[in-house]
This record gives structure tokens, sequence and C-alpha cells, in this order.
């Protein structure tokens, strides 16, 4: 619990750097020959956040080397795959602990790990665990079964405030190494700035969701090439207005003072909203214009297996039962993680381009995302 | 600082992966190279152990070896792949044949038992764990033929307290560089030496360069 919470405010500080744990085999509880074996990522804080989440569990937790990195980015970026998942498997001894060969991996490595080829290689089945640690104890308890709601990414409130206090860290520390030859008075209240402003932006996020999907009407774009709403406009005119009518009803400050705050908490605004777009699990990123590809589903080759339903962070997929075949319900909802098209065993589905070249699945499956969350692959 | 202005200034991809590590190794990795693959004859079978963009693998196609080449990284070995074919194109089709295996070091079991005069690894071992370092050398003692040669061009922790303060020194600005241009790094591998022995292969000879932060090694099987 301790260092779990140390961990999480050390991460706060160090949100874009990998921060690895060696890769080993980690037992929780007392494990015996039939427990289940659960694989994570070496990214400090989950493997943190597992063994506090499952310490009345008894199980073997194989902690792959994921470079240091969350599972979801690592998969995305190719540095968490089958073979890492193959290479502490063979490495840790586990083979030698458990009578079964049965793992349960992270379904949010799904963009990265292919298990046909796992099981084809060592004989190891897979099945996809839940998006999050504390659903883990249940899904074990059911049996191994996730609910429809284990099998979603949620930005709920709590998570977005952790990744708000990240996300306003990234900021402070230049800001404030900055201001220290500037002007150290105004060190504090810049903090107070930014961590303020980056909490309401994160808490406002249900209000931009609304927007999602719908194209821009313009007031986006001028506010800041942001798509969705000025939003970020609204929260700095009510800073500002926060700013001038204490500082008014008190009295005292010079116009001078008011500008460089007002434009302070501009800045700020802008810095922090500048790059949301993509950075998060619910909007889509329009920086990549290029390479922003669309999820087509071929019906004709789709046998509704309902793999991508199990997939699917966000829900955008029904299973037809009735005439076996997939429906891409939900379009609107795609974040382009691509988890669908890399395990679809019949390249039912696949990127388009904009200007509507197919992307091979096998091509998906080789070049990842960038550092920025860029795909690594035009159409061509 | 922004992403977003970072996102602007870099955009990794395999193709810098080239740049990137000649720089951090300012400019002494080919040289290294071209050492280590001068004892590759016309003929032998050689393995590249995470042959990422081909540095290696290139070398022993142009010294005549039959080559396999594995990595676990299916984009950077699209372009060692591109390298090769636009190799060939320029000799004649006349260089040695040529396998490439997405793998790690894990996946090892399916290779021939005394299937090979040379394995080689560049810049591979250091980005290893150390039980994939040590499940990685016995099969290379598996399939290496008696007498057969590894060669290992790696980086590694220099020797000496001034040694390494004067690496540090040196390392840490100039990794951090290369990080930020091409998300490019390298760390270094512990006790290099003590591990291949206790592969059961013995030590020819180690070659560590200026300040001590690289090494050539050499060791061959003997039964």
């Amino acid at each position: 619990m301790i260092s779990y919470i140390l961990t999480w405010i050390v991460t706060r500080f160090v949100w874009l750097l990998p921060l690895p744990l060696p890769p080993r085999l980690v037992k929780i509880g007392n494990p015996g020959r039939s427990s289940p074996v659960l694989v994570t990522c070496n990214w400090r804080l989950t493997v943190r956040e597992l063994s506090y989440r499952l310490r009345r569990e008894d199980l073997y937790l194989l902690v792959a080397n994921s470079r240091g990195i969350n599972v979801w980015c690592a998969a995305a970026g190719g540095h968490f795959t089958h073979h890492d998942v193959i290479s502490i498997i063979k490495t840790s001894g586990i083979e030698n602990l458990v009578d079964h060969r049965t793992l349960v991996l992270p379904q949010l490595a799904a963009t990265g790990i292919d298990p046909v080829y796992i099981k084809k290689k060592i004989g190891w089945k897979a099945v996809w665990g839940p998006v999050s640690a504390r659903d883990i104890p249940g899904f074990l308890a059911a049996g191994k079964e996730a609910t429809d709601r284990m099998r979603r990414v949620e930005f709920g409130l709590g998570r977005r405030m952790s990744v708000a206090l990240g996300w306003a860290a990234q900021l402070s520390i230049p800001a404030s190494l900055v201001f220290v030859f500037v002007n150290r008075e105004a060190i504090l209240p810049l903090n107070v700035l930014i961590f303020g402003m980056s909490c309401a932006l994160f808490m406002a996020f249900p209000l931009y969701e609304r927007f999602l999907g719908r194209p821009s009407r313009g007031w986006g774009t001028i506010a800041f090439g942001f798509e969705q709403g000025g939003v970020q406009l609204v929260l700095w005119g009510l800073y500002t207005a926060g700013v001038v009518i204490p500082a008014g009803i008190i009295g005292g400050e010079t116009v001078l003072f008011f500008f460089h705050w007002i434009l302070a908490g501009l800045v700020v605004t802008l810095f922090l909203t500048f790059d949301l777009a993509g950075s998060t699990p619910v909007y889509k990123s329009v920086e990549h214009e290029e390479r922003s590809f669309t999820v087509v589903l071929n019906v004709e080759i789709c046998r509704g297996t309902g793999i991508c339903t199990e997939v699917c962070p966000r829900g955008c997929f029904d299973l037809d039962r009735v005439r076996r075949k997939i429906v891409f319900a939900r379009p609107d909802d795609c974040e382009q993680c691509a988890a669908c098209i890399v395990q679809c065993p019949f390249d039912a589905l696949s990127f388009i381009s904009d200007r509507g070249e197919r992307i091979l699945p096998e091509t998906t499956r080789t070049y990842k995302l960038n550092l920025m969350g860029k795909r690594q692959v035009r159409a061509s | 600082m922004s992403t977003y202005v970072l996102m602007k200034i870099l955009e990794s991809s395999p193709d810098r992966y080239d740049r990137g590590i000649r720089f951090l190794t300012l400019g002494q990795l080919d040289e290294a190279y071209d050492r280590l693959t001068s004892h590759i004859r016309p003929g032998d079978r050689v393995l590249d152990i995470g042959c990422g963009t081909g540095a290696l693998t290139l070398r022993a196609l142009a010294r005549g070896g039959v080559v396999t080449a594995m990595d676990i990284n299916p984009a950077m070995m699209d372009v060692a792949k591109k390298k090769v074919g636009a190799y060939r194109a320029e000799i004649g089709e006349a260089a040695g044949d040529m396998v490439f295996l997405e793998m790690g070091v894990a996946e090892m079991d399916d290779l021939e038992t005394g299937g090979y005069n040379v394995v080689m690894s560049g810049l591979c071992f250091s980005e290893l764990t150390d039980d994939e370092t040590a499940y990685a050398l016995g099969h290379v003692h598996r399939i290496l033929k008696n007498r057969g040669m590894l060669l290992i061009g790696d980086e590694v922790p220099p020797g000496g307290i001034f040694r390494r303060f004067f690496y540090m020194l040196v390392r840490i600005p100039l990794a951090a560089l290369t990080y930020l241009v091409t998300q490019t790094t390298t760390g270094a591998i512990k006790n290099l030496e003590s591990r291949v022995a206790s592969a059961n292969l013995e030590i020819e000879s180690v070659r560590r360069h200026g300040i001590g932060g690289f090494m050539e090694l050499i060791a061959r099987k003997r039964d």
C-alpha cells in the first residue's frame, strides 16, 4: 500500500518517462500448481497497483519486459509483444511451478500481443483479463469471465484527476525552474494556476464528450486548433473573472499585475490544452491527419467469432448471434487502437485512410505507434 | 514542456535508429563491427541475434556468410530487409543465402544443434534481462559447431572510478540528446565476460574502447 502510494506520487512527476522494474516472476499469496498465471508490464506503478489490488489472491504474476511502459502504450508502440510474453514464460521457470498452461493477459495489450503465436510456439493458451486491475479479483472469481463493463476503458473522475496532476506536473517543473530566475514570488501562485487549471480541464471532460464525432463548427478551430469547442476559453474566462473580481474588491493592484496574471492564465491554458487531443481515452488526436485511419469491417469475411467484441476497449462492436456476424455498431466511439484488427483471425477488419486506401492488417500488426502516438505507416 | 511542441520536433521511426546509434557511439561502432565480422569466412553459417536494422547482417553477407538474422521487432527488420535487397541488387545476387526470423532469444529452441560456425550480436545483449542472457548463451553453446565463434559488440560499464566518472560525464548528455531526437538508447551489460565464460564458451579476446564503454568480445566453443 505504502509503496503503491509512493510510486503513484513519483509517477505524477515522471509522467512521460519509462519507469521500469526488473522483469520477473512475482508470487502473490500462496500460489499452488493450479493457481492462475497473470501477465503484466514492468511499469513500476502497474506492478505496485497489482500487488495491492491482488493482495487477497493466490496467484503467479509474470512481470514481462515492456521497457518500463504501461500496458496500453507499450502494446500500441510495439514494446510489449508476444515475444516478451514468451520470454518471461521461458526464463522465469513458471513452467515448472504450475500444471496448467493458461495465461491471463491484460486486455489492453491486445493491440500488440498475438495469443495465436504464443499457443503455436510454446503451447500456452491465453485469455484476455479485464482492462482494470481492480476488476481482476471479480474476473477470477467468475471463472475468468469478464463482464462487458470490465472490457471498457473508463475515464472516471478518479483517473482523470490522477492524469490531471501528471499533466500539470510536466508544465509545472520547467515553468518553476524558469521563474526561479525571473520572479520567485510568483512560483507558488503560478503552480496553483497550473494545477488548478489542469484539474478544471479534466473535470470538464464530460462536457467535451458530447462534441465528440461532430464536425468542427469553426469555433473550436478558432479556439487554438482545439476541435471540440472552446471549453478552455470558457475556463480561461472563469479564471480571469476569478482574478479580476477579488482583486478589484480588495484593490491596490496595478494594471500590470492584471495583465501579467491574465496572460499567464492564457499561456497555461494553451499549454495544457494544446496536446490533450490523442492523449486520453476521450479525444481523438487531430495531429496526424494524413495517418488518421478509420476501422472498416468486411462483413463478407467476418465469421462472427466475437473476438473483437472481447478486445475492443470502447465497446464498439455487437455480435449478431443469429447471423453469426459482427455489427460495427458504434464507430464514433472508436479510438483506432487497432486491437480488433490485430486480433481478427480472418483479417475481416482493417484501417482505411481518409483517401480510401486500405491498410493491410499485416502492416498494422508490424508498424506500431511512435512515441507521439503516430502510426509509423502511411497509406501507400 | 508541452508534448505538442515535442511532437513537432520529434518523430521516431526505425530508419532513424542507425543515425541515433552512430551518434551515440561517436562513430566507433562501424569500425568495431568491421573488426568483429572480419573473422567470418566464406560459406560460414552465421546467426545474428537481435539484427535490428542489419548492421552486422550486411557485413556478414559481404564476407560470404550464410546468414540467419533474428529480431523481435518486425519494423526494424523491415529496414534490414530493404538494405539486404539493395545490397543484392548492387552486387548482382551473388550474396550468400539469407533468412530473417521474427523471434526473441527465448524462442531459440528451434535452431539446429551444432548448425552454426558463427553467432554474432551487436547491442542486443545489453537489452536483455539476466535470465534472458543466460538462456540465450546456453542456446548459443548448443547451436555452435565445435570451434565455432561467438562475436559480441556491446556496451559495458567502464572499469575504474575515474573512467566511470568521465564516461558518465560524456555519456549522460549524449544519451539524453540521442533519446530526444531518435528515441533510441542503449544500456550497458555488466559482467559480460564472466557470463560468456559460465556458458562454457572460452574467451579468446576482449577489446575495450577509448574510455571503456564499449566491448568487442570474441569467444569460442571448445568441447
